[in-house]
């Protein structure tokens, strides 16, 4: 017997809503800023073999693909796992996204015994142990040099009471271990309640029913996947790009993706396989973001009400080879980096090759990551004496891509996240650390041109106020900006400067370790999002708009976009003169 | 006549503008509904209480005369908001920082959804002033304020056509030595214009949100202080000498001159009372004191939780979606609002996945069966056709509904598409529906760590009564009230409220090393305040009621908790571990974990004062137009039994205490209660519904 179509609408619902009330338990709960403000975090539910089920509201970047392996994983190292028993994950050789994403995943065990689901709750952490203060090791040779502890798929707690020996491990070795735990706390506390929650759907519905939900629910949208592919143009495009040089790759990281469509067969190939090797530095993907991040530039391309779980992912295959920097790790590459960067790079490149295929697909590029605005600041408190390391996020970090229906969405984060994340309050930041904040702000004409055009990027401007900060970041698009798609332009590349006490402005690296002196300041530029559509055919009275609010100057919206702006007013007669000029050119 | 004779309460919504009146000499307690007028919004209610006037046999002037208090809840000021005719609004706000509306604090939702836009700023960036000025995390001042330059600034806003004045700077709670001083040179150099400091308004940490509140209170203020004005005039022509009183957000009332200084927390009057009375009716009809009140509208549904005998609140109130809208930067009392109503649309969409709603038929066209041009089949579309609904007798008997175009409506675009009877689609629609609220539900009462099995819920609304039963037993409640108020809970509400105030104040401290002195001085400010708006409503000091909370959180947590104290002052290391305790207590209930060796930081410190207008509970509504009263029945469909006969009864006709066996319909001149085959509807003393499954006597 099926489900009918109100069955399966009820069950899904209800899934979803465990995952809802994991993730508010750990936004809720958490010490650390990177999890409790940014919400650097993701919860999912997974069958009893591993198959996502439900991600609700989570990073894209964080679930597309990984919690399936990693729950299989560790299925397989502990074959006497039980109910009461969680895990302890962040291997990024067997399917975490990177080192400083913890994960704990819980069994939910039926009373006979019987492994049915896994509920996942993955959770950037503030520090994990890295060599040096940051959870982005970008110029690191290899894992040991990174230095952050791994557990892959370690037993910490047994009959819902903790495993000591792995708590006083981590207290040892990772920076702030009170922070830490209270983080621990949170994550455990968010996975129990999943548990509790997916066994409450169970005592209403039976463990049977509920398994068989799961399985037509992956048949439903696979079904769904196939209409929608149906709806692309046909095709094969290779696109390649590039990440800037950092330290171990002095000439940068090439990427070069390949995407065939298969609207007939219901079918999305992305091949990642002709790549180079693992590269001596941090910047390697892991398993779970090669894919993953190849998978959200293929679902940016379809519809919303496409659901994203193992079923809908039959249909879209990426094909990885081991020993790659955009594949399959293999130990001792250091991945530290392995969920921003270069995975930002595979994505837009999927989107932007998809927009190649015809008009009203696919989408442009967004800004990269992750400058200054974005560091890791360490330190110690001269208020307390104690000392501090977590990961700020101001706005504007980074430019959204142009889409064939919007503008880029202004706080996008990073292509990983899509905006999903919170930004900091300067009052927060500077309560918590002794910082201050001296401006931030939208850069005019820093947006991709388009139709639709991608936000722009943002200046911020921050340094300490009474004793020394460290900060750390890794800030990618100064040589390579963010594409343009459709006859879109490409956003303004990112920059970072010292202001020294002096008010003179010195230029930074685009990665590594800076330390600040009071008086001193960075000043951070993140990159504009790429532009979808051609400039000139943007609805003169928006791009009237965006100069009256600052977004772009006069002078822009005449050179770029053919829209002549005077005293506030579109000037009709020279708008339509300059228009028509653009299209004789392009004829 | 006598002179204190009544009680009114006007709830003026979008479409309909409800009335309570109680005439305290009999206890009676009368409802009235009518069409809210837009253009002319106190004509409206003039309406109601002309309405109520004939019911009781006096005039208007009559009514108004013996009215010692009239309440009125208004969303004016939301309306004015979301349709964007609020004043052209400055926005002044610390160098450096212009974009503080534009960022937001981030978020999105739907992480492949790229058709929604980025909400615009509450204030264009055009009409933004960066002022030469900082304050430092301690108060110390960084830069002095360029008072020159301000002036130069303020002919800037004078010039660009400003209405009102926001200034929300930096750090203004730890030290308000600038906006203090660009209050007055606003009214130096633009004299006359309205303007709103952020630390006096909402003295709370993170700039966004404090900059939201002092923005839409500034924008609102030439708006609502001429409305609240001719409100006050008018009614006083028509003879009312009493008191006139506004609900606000947090579900209290204040004096109308109160709400025109700081109109922001008006923004939520309305929807916000609806649990203050089922908090009532539960009180006194089963006794639960945690209680999941839900108000089914036309086209969304509401839902309100009483916790512990308090009605929820939440400092994370927002104009329209979350995420995809802004915050008010205030607290509010916590509705959760979903696109589920009686006029919701049922839909077969892709893959053959039913859905229903958000989309709704709305007043107009409105169901199908109303006949006035509806195609789309709708939840009561699907009571009709299920037998819930009297075609003759809807509305009173004012309205004749279209079966057959109801029932066509189903078959052809549910029924057929899904392989179902028309009559397993329309209960498929109502099932789908009951999931989307009893989710709205859930959302709630997870994030609070409710647990909905010790909670009665309490089903308002016309269309409340159609899947309450159900509703209750999903989520485990041991039973479903249905006041006599029901179809205008948010007026009854009005009706009990308490005049309240909040009195807040950032001075963080930790019970690590407990700052006595410090905080006591901010405390006994904090209280002084409270006994000084108490002093002022006239109420007696015995009605009156002043605690402390603390806004707590562990070391490096951002998000507080709201922690009751027992008394107000901590004095002793002993206050401080109860402090500690009650926090400890607190999270673990919120969230199922706690740190009980952890210290605790307190941020911010509130005091909460609450006036009762009155002493004795509402009284019992006066029954509707006299019914036959011979015992009916009719074919209803129930998912299991198929069609049976269902036992039809008026409310009105059920004696307290007697138990009504399902499967039974009662009726109600505005609403029908639907008793499944499994369940009992007893009618209570306080005139109230309870319906319970069988066995379930919790």
């Amino acid at each position: 017997m099926t489900l009918d179509g109100l069955q399966l609408a009820v069950l899904s619902s209800r899934m979803e809503q465990v995952v809802r009330a994991m993730a508010n338990t750990l936004a809720r709960t958490a010490r650390s800023g990177v999890i409790n403000t940014a919400r650097d975090f993701s919860c999912c539910v997974l069958t009893g073999d591993a198959e996502l089920v439900a991600t609700a509201e989570s990073l894209p970047v964080h679930v597309m693909r990984g919690p399936d392996i990693m729950a299989a994983y560790t299925a397989r190292m502990h074959p006497d796992l039980r109910r009461g028993d969680a895990y302890l994950h962040n291997s990024p050789y067997h399917g975490n996204s990177h080192a400083a994403d913890h994960c704990i995943l819980v069994p939910v065990v039926d009373p006979d015994g019987t492994h049915r689901f896994t509920v996942l709750v993955k959770a950037h952490q503030a520090d994990c142990g890295n060599g040096t203060p940051t959870t982005y090791s970008t110029s690191a040779a290899d894992v040991y040099e990174e230095g952050a502890l791994i557990f892959p798929a370690v037993r910490v707690q047994r009959d819902f009471t903790d495993v000591d020996d792995v708590i006083r491990m981590c207290r040892m070795r990772i920076r702030v271990p009170d922070q830490w735990w209270g983080d621990y706390l949170a994550m455990v506390g968010a996975a129990r309640i999943g548990e509790r929650e997916v066994e409450r759907l169970a005592a209403d519905v039976g463990w049977d029913a509920l398994e068989q939900y799961a399985g037509e629910w992956f048949d439903f949208s696979e079904q769904r996947v196939a209409e929608a592919i149906a709806e692309l143009p046909a095709g094969r495009v290779t696109l390649d790009g590039a990440h800037d040089p950092f330290p171990g790759v002095p000439g940068g990281v090439p990427v070069s993706v390949t995407v065939d469509v298969d609207p007939v067969g219901g079918r999305v190939v992305v091949d990642l396989r002709d790549n180079p090797d693992c590269q001596p530095c941090g910047l390697n993907l892991t398993e779970s973001t090669s894919a993953s991040s190849a998978l959200v530039g293929v679902f940016n391309s379809l519809p919303a009400s496409v659901p994203a779980n193992a079923g809908s992912l039959r249909r879209v295959e990426v094909l990885l080879r081991e020993n790659c920097v955009v594949g399959i790790p293999r130990h001792p590459a250091s991945c530290s980096v392995a969920t921003t960067n270069v995975a930002d790079r595979v994505t837009n490149l999927v989107q932007r090759a998809i927009a190649e295929l015809g008009p009203g697909v696919g989408m442009a590029e967004a800004g990269l990551v992750q400058p200054p605005a974005w560091a890791v600041i360490s330190g110690a408190d001269p208020r307390t004496g104690v000392p501090f390391v977590n990961q700020i996020l101001f706005p504007g970090v980074t430019g959204g891509p142009g889409t064939p229906w919007t503008d880029g969405w202004l706080t996008f984060g990073h292509a990983g996240n899509a905006g999903m994340m919170l930004r900091d309050s300067v009052e927060i930041d500077e309560i918590h650390h002794p910082i201050r904040v001296t401006q931030q702000r939208i850069l005019p004409d820093t947006e991709g041109a388009g139709e639709f055009r991608g936000a722009p990027g943002a200046l911020v401007e921050y340094g300490p106020t009474t004793a020394p900060l460290t900060l750390s970041y890794g800030s990618d698009g100064a040589v390579h900006p963010a594409r343009g798609a459709g006859g879109g332009t490409a956003g303004a590349p990112a920059r970072q400067q010292l202001r020294r006490v002096d008010g003179s402005l010195v230029d930074l690296p685009p990665s590594g370790l800076v330390q600040l002196l009071p008086g001193e300041t960075v000043v951070s530029e993140s990159c504009g999002g790429g532009g979808y559509g051609a400039p000139h055919r943007r609805d003169p009275a928006t791009v009237a708009h965006d100069v009256a609010e600052g977004w772009i100057t006069p002078a822009r919206a005449r050179e770029v976009y053919a829209v002549a702006v005077v005293a506030g007013r579109i000037d009709e007669a020279e708008t339509d003169r300059l228009r028509d000029d653009v299209q004789r050119g392009d004829r | 006549m006598a002179r204190h004779r009544y009680t009114i309460a006007t709830d003026m919504g979008g479409t309909f503008t409800d009335l309570v009146l109680e005439d305290r000499t009999t206890g009676r307690v009368h409802i009235v509904k009518s069409p809210t007028v837009l253009d002319d919004p106190i004509r409206g209610i003039l309406d109601t209480v002309d309405l109520a006037a004939a019911e009781i046999g006096v005039d208007r002037r009559e009514l108004l005369a013996g009215t010692e208090t009239f309440v009125h809840g208004t969303t004016r000021a939301l309306n004015a908001i979301l349709t964007g005719t609020t004043a052209r609004t400055a926005f002044l706000t610390t160098r450096g920082h212009p974009d503080v509306l534009l960022f937001r604090e981030g978020g999105r939702v739907d992480p492949f959804d790229f058709t929604r836009r980025y909400p615009d700023p509450l204030v264009p960036r055009a009409l933004t002033w960066e002022v030469v000025e900082r304050v430092g995390a301690d108060g110390a001042v960084v830069t002095p304020l360029d008072e020159a330059a301000l002036v130069t600034q303020l002919q800037e806003v004078v010039a660009a056509g400003g209405e009102a004045i926001a200034v929300c700077l930096l750090w203004s709670i730890a030290n308000p030595v600038h906006e203090l001083r660009i209050g007055e040179l606003i009214e130096q150099h633009a004299p006359g214009i309205p303007y709103t400091l952020s630390h006096r308004l909402n003295p709370i940490v993170r700039e966004y949100r404090r900059a939201c509140s002092t923005v839409l209170d500034a924008s609102l203020k030439p708006l609502m202080t001429q409305y609240l004005d001719a409100m006050t005039r008018r009614l006083s022509e028509e003879g009312l000498a009493g008191r006139l009183l506004i609900v606000t957000s947090g579900g209290g009332v204040m004096d109308s001159a109160a709400v025109a200084a700081a109109p922001v927390h008006v923004i939520g009057s309305g929807p916000a009372m609806a649990p203050i009375a089922g908090r009532d009716v539960v009180d006194r009809t089963t006794g639960h004191q945690t209680v999941l009140v839900a108000d089914t509208g036309g086209t969304s549904y509401d839902v309100g939780v009483v916790r512990d005998g308090d009605v929820s609140s939440t400092r994370e109130a927002w104009l329209g979606a979350p995420h995809l809208s802004h915050m008010t930067g205030l607290p509010a009392i916590d509705i959760k609002s979903v696109g589920a109503g009686g006029g919701s649309i049922a839909a077969v969409g892709a893959g053959g996945l039913l859905t229903v709603g958000p989309r709704s038929a709305g007043a107009r066209p409105g169901p199908v069966c109303y006949g006035q041009g509806g195609t789309e089949p709708t939840v009561t579309d699907a009571a009709v056709v299920l037998g819930y609904l009297d075609p003759e007798y809807f509305l009173g008997g004012r309205v004749t509904l279209d079966v057959a175009g109801a029932e066509r409506a189903i078959e052809e675009k549910i029924a057929t598409p899904l392989g179902f009877t028309t009559l397993q689609a329309a209960a498929a629609i109502m099932a789908l529906a009951t999931e989307h609220m009893v989710r709205a539900i859930e959302d709630t009462t997870v994030a609070q760590g409710i647990d909905p099995a010790e909670a009665v819920l309490v089903a308002g609304g016309g269309a409340g009564g159609f899947n309450a039963t159900d509703i209750a037993s999903r989520l485990r409640c041991s039973a479903a009230v249905i006041p006599d108020t029901g179809s205008v809970l948010s007026a009854a509400g009005a009706a009990i409220s308490d005049l309240s105030s909040d009195f807040a104040a950032a001075c963080p401290a930790t019970t690590q090393d407990f700052d006595f002195a410090r905080v006591s001085a901010v405390t006994d400010g904090l209280v002084e305040r409270a006994r000084r708006f108490v002093a002022s409503t006239g109420v007696a000091t015995e009605l009156a009621d002043v605690r402390l909370f603390a806004d707590a959180r562990y070391p490096h947590q951002v998000w507080e908790v709201e922690v009751p104290l027992t008394t107000l002052r901590i004095a002793s290391d002993a206050d401080v571990d109860a402090l500690a305790d009650a926090f400890h207590k607190m999270h673990e209930k919120l969230f199922a974990i706690s740190d009980p060796a952890s210290d605790v930081e307190v941020v911010g410190w509130r005091v909460r004062a609450s006036c009762r207008t009155r002493t004795t509970p509402l009284g019992q509504v006066e029954g509707g137009p006299a019914r036959p009263r011979t015992h009916r029945t009719r074919r209803v469909y129930f998912t299991g039994h198929g069609l049976v006969d269902a036992t039809v009864r008026a409310q009105d006709d059920i004696a307290p205490g007697e138990v009504v066996e399902g499967p039974a319909i009662v009726e109600t001149p505005v609403t029908v209660v639907v008793v499944d085959p499994a369940a009992t509807a007893t009618r209570a003393s306080t005139g109230a519904l309870v319906l319970r499954r069988n066995g379930d006597h919790r």
